[in-house]
């Protein structure tokens, strides 16, 4: 993981994890009305960012999680924080809502 | 089929009291099972919406009776706002002053407050609700506007506005400027059980009615829907009409019980916090908020799973279905209506069958049965 995406990340407080089918779940964001779909791990990668942590500390949680992790792991749980973050639903460190 | 369940209900209906300023002849609440007797202190529902919240839970209605007669509406709304959810109201409209607006409009979190609005002129509005209330009513969706909170209009349509659906229309899109309006028409629920004769269409004015909102429905594209009532169940028997013409083979989701979702997504709650399964099915008691635990009730009561499981019985197991031709097409429609035709919620509904229709001598538009060929 590059070395600028290594800060704490950290869910929206404002947003809502809704589990719904199986161990698919949505996140809501209550002010927009906007949902966006969580696959299970996405689901796993979210209670992480709960808590906050280091993106590198979030692909290694991931990859410790899974035994059969594909070899791509780390990019596409990269791609994934980085996809939140963009669309609002987790910060890093230092910012602040837009 | 199966049924497979969400984890918790993605929104729910809520009475939020038992009262209102009015009593509108074709009422659906009063006279009926969620007619109760009390409302809930604040701190209650305070409680409640805080459960609601911690499950993900993320739209509320409320409803009632009339939610504005509420004194401590805006200390309710600001609770289901903290535990982040949406909200919606519906209401008469005459009870809204401009500061509640703008306080519903600060939220953020308002989807729309519903208002209903029954005529072009207070003649025929207030026939059923009350003299002034027409005024009252479209004061009360300017006072929105002006706030910025999004409004809509639900029109109920009856034996005395029928003929005027046009002029509503045009009131409503072009007077008024609404992006948008849905119609249903009266039901026998409630008030209108005592007041059909009155209030409720006959065949012949329902075939009227549905003749009209598709005239108005071409002429203001995406702007009026219904899910009930003449628009709705129009173009749905034209497609089973068609299917059944053509001999297609049963569609998806029809031939059964198929009529209703909302179990599937939706839970109400009575204005005395008593836990039912929609709020026109009040005498189905599921529990009690703030006792109960809302999502073992939503997983596991067996009352809702009998509700649910309705899907799974085939219109072909009726008599009051035997030999219809559109058997393999039709939903049997809203479960509420059928408990209050036949005393049975298990059962399609009387109000919202086609075959019953044509042997009443009602008749689906000519325009939907043999559309003009685009050329
Ligand atoms: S229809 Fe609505 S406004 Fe009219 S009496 Fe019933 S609850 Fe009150
Ligand atoms: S009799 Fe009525 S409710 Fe039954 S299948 Fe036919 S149209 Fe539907």
């Amino acid at each position: 993981m590059s070395e600028s995406l290594d800060t704490k990340i950290t869910a929206n407080p404002l947003i809502v994890l809704r589990e719904e089918f199986d161990d698919w779940a949505l996140l809501f964001n209550p002010d927009t009305g906007n949902t966006f779909a969580l696959n299970p791990m996405g689901v796993f990668i979210w209670k992480i960012l709960e808590q906050g942590e280091l993106s590198s500390a979030i692909t290694r949680k991931v990859c410790e999680s899974t035994q059969d992790a594909p070899p791509d792991a780390e990019k596409q749980v990269e791609d994934f924080v980085l996809e939140i973050v963009r669309l609002g639903l987790a910060r890093k460190e230092g910012e602040r809502d837009s | 089929m199966t049924l497979s369940l969400m984890k918790i209900p993605r929104s729910v209906d809520i009475e939020i009291t038992n009262g209102c300023n009015l009593r509108c002849t074709y009422c659906s609440h009063f006279s009926a099972a969620g007619d109760v007797d009390r409302d809930l202190p604040t701190e209650e529902w305070r409680r409640f919406f805080a459960e609601l919240g911690r499950h993900g839970v993320m739209n509320v209605t409320l409803s009632g009776g009339e939610p504005f007669y509420r004194q401590d509406l805006q200390d309710i709304v600001a609770s289901i706002v903290e535990n982040r959810m949406r909200f919606a109201i519906l209401s008469n409209g005459t009870l809204i002053e401009p500061e509640m607006a703008s306080f519903l409009a600060a939220t953020g979190r308002c989807d729309s407050v519903q208002v209903s609005i029954d005529g072009a002129i207070d003649i025929t509005h207030d026939s059923f609700r009350g003299e002034g209330n027409f005024v009252k009513a479209v004061n009360g969706i300017r006072t929105l506007q002006r706030s910025g909170v999004p409004v809509t209009v639900r029109v109920t349509i009856h034996r005395k506005n029928v003929r005027e659906l046009d002029s509503i229309a045009s009131l409503l899109l072009d007077g008024i400027g609404l992006s948008s309006f849905s119609t249903n028409a009266a039901s026998y629920m409630g008030l209108c059980r005592k007041n059909t004769e009155l209030t409720q269409l006959t065949a012949e004015e329902r075939s009227l009615a549905m003749e009209t909102m598709l005239e108005l429905v071409e002429k203001y594209p995406g702007r009026i829907s219904a899910t009930a009532g003449p628009l709705a169940e129009a173009l749905m028997w034209a497609e089973m009409k068609e299917a059944s013409r053509l001999k297609n083979p049963r569609m998806e989701e029809r031939g059964f019980l198929t009529g209703c979702g909302g179990p599937f997504s939706n839970m109400a709650v009575r204005a005395d916090g008593a836990f039912v399964p929609c709020s026109q099915l009040g005498h189905i008691v599921l529990g009690q908020i703030n006792r109960d635990d809302l999502l073992d009730i939503w997983q596991n009561h067996p009352l809702l799973w009998q509700f649910r499981n309705r899907r799974l019985i085939p219109l072909s197991s009726f008599e009051f279905c035997r030999d219809c031709p559109y058997a393999d097409y039709c939903t049997g429609n809203c479960p509420a209506l059928a408990y209050n035709l036949t005393g049975e919620i298990n059962h399609p509904s009387p109000d919202a069958c086609l075959r019953l229709f044509e042997q009443q001598g009602g008749r689906l538009p000519e325009r939907l049965l043999h559309p003009t060929p685009v050329t």
